[in-house]
């Protein structure tokens, strides 16, 4: 049974970060193939001579509360970051989950792996203006990790 | 006429969120106004319809945490303002009317109530007369903040299909479905209010209430009512050494949902014979 406290009563009540970006400079997907499960991430980005910082984030979460608060503080984390540092931030959160039982892992997994998928797209972006949304699949439900492409839909 | 959607939603939930942080008769009474708000909505959704015009049940976020109720209420007062002003620009002068003068009425109204001091966002987590163990309670909040959105989101899904139905055998069922969810997220909302962990819940994704594949919704939905029975059972079970009270009205809950399923499999096989030939 998860402890709840007052960090986690504010997440849930008032999940930071919550919403899209309108006309967002990059989109991300991670997902769960086995229920449907995702995970949108948005972005606004500035270039500062090729040093690419998230100046804004959004995320929307269809899925359970636990993607929800792990959405509210992995944006958190990412706001205002460098890709670098974005990417690191989603390596040390996908390595803190290998010790997590997977069904509790995939929720987390699913936003890791959506902010990954932003960043990729973005970077995308920059040699391809048409480069599509890209999606992950998390790996927690025994899918191996694959990227897919779709069109844009905001 | 999408702005005046989008503000007569958010004015909706403002309205509803009001009437739960309220602790005397000014709670009824805001209930209502809620109740009236939401049927404005229905018909400028319609309107948009008619009028072919594309549309979405995207929002702004609502700043509900407050001290007294008297600012929400001026909040409130002043969204209805505004939204009396996006009136000007409703295709249908009837309508807008007809909307023009309720928030006429209830501006009135609520410009009248007596202030409270607000206890809704104080995180207590405690229910009046009844105590229960930090595992319950923990069970509790989890399960009020899951299920308060998911009354939502079944609100908005089956008003959106039942918007887009010309279907009398089908709306009948989604406007039950809707009935139901309005319960259960007005029961939920006060005990989070009460519990002082009150929330708006969060917007929902396009994806989920433009329902592409109706039949399939309809079979998911079965699925979910069945493992929402099993979360009952648990909180029931969960709170049941502690409170005889609270384990009923979960067992009453659940029980509900059997009523649900039995509505969606009706829904299901009219839908399959109707416009699948199954």
């Amino acid at each position: 049974m998860t402890k709840v406290d007052q960090e986690l009563i504010e997440h849930m009540s008032n999940p930071k970060n919550y919403g899209s970006i309108e006309y967002a400079d990059a989109m991300g997907i991670g997902e769960n193939p086995n229920n449907g499960e995702k995970v949108i991430i948005y972005l606004r980005v500035t270039n500062d001579g090729g040093i690419f910082t998230i100046s804004d984030i959004k995320y929307q979460a269809i899925g359970c509360m636990t993607t929800v608060v792990a959405g509210s503080v992995i944006t958190q984390e990412a706001m205002g970051i460098t890709f670098d540092i974005a990417e690191q931030l989603v390596s040390v959160t996908l390595g803190m989950l290998e010790n997590v039982p997977p069904e509790d892992a995939a929720c987390s997994e699913m936003v890791a792996l959506a902010l990954r998928a932003a960043l990729d797209t973005y970077i995308g972006k920059q040699s391809n203006p048409e480069y599509g949304t890209i999606s992950y699949k998390i790996e927690n439900n025994c899918t191996p990790l694959e990227a897919t492409h779709e069109n844009p839909t905001d | 006429m999408k702005t005046l959607l989008i503000k007569t939603h958010e004015l909706w939930i403002e309205m509803l969120m009001a009437s739960f942080m309220s602790q005397d008769k000014n709670r009824e009474t805001l209930n209502e106004f809620a109740d009236i708000t939401f049927r404005h909505f229905t018909w400028i959704e319609h309107q948009l319809i008619k009028n072919g015009e594309s549309y979405d049940y995207n929002r702004d976020s609502i700043p509900i945490k407050v001290e007294k109720l008297s600012v929400i209420l001026s909040n409130i007062s002043n969204r209805m303002s505004e939204l009396d002003l996006q009136l000007a620009g409703c295709s249908d002068p009837k309508l807008a009317n007809r909307i023009s003068s309720d928030i006429k009425y209830i501006r009135n109204t609520i410009s009248k109530m007596s202030d409270q001091n607000i206890t809704a966002f104080n995180a207590s987590r405690e229910l009046k007369d009844i105590v229960l163990s930090a595992e319950a309670i923990d069970a509790l909040t989890l399960f009020l903040f899951e299920e308060s959105y998911k009354e939502y989101e079944l609100i908005m899904i089956y008003n959106h299909l039942k918007a887009h139905s010309d279907d009398a055998y089908l709306n009948r069922i989604f406007q039950i479905m809707i009935d139901e969810s309005q319960f259960h997220l007005k029961r939920f909302g006060k005990m989070m209010a009460e519990m002082g962990i009150l929330g708006v819940p969060r917007t929902i994704h396009k994806s989920l209430y433009q329902v592409e594949d109706v039949a399939q919704f309809l079979r998911d939905g079965i699925d979910e009512e069945i493992a929402a029975k099993e979360m009952c059972k648990e909180l029931s079970d969960a709170v049941a050494k502690d409170s005889k009270e609270i384990a009923e009205f979960f067992d009453f809950i659940n029980f509900q949902e059997d009523y649900h399923i039995s509505l969606m499999r009706e829904a299901l096989v009219h839908y399959e014979e109707t416009y699948l030939d199954v």
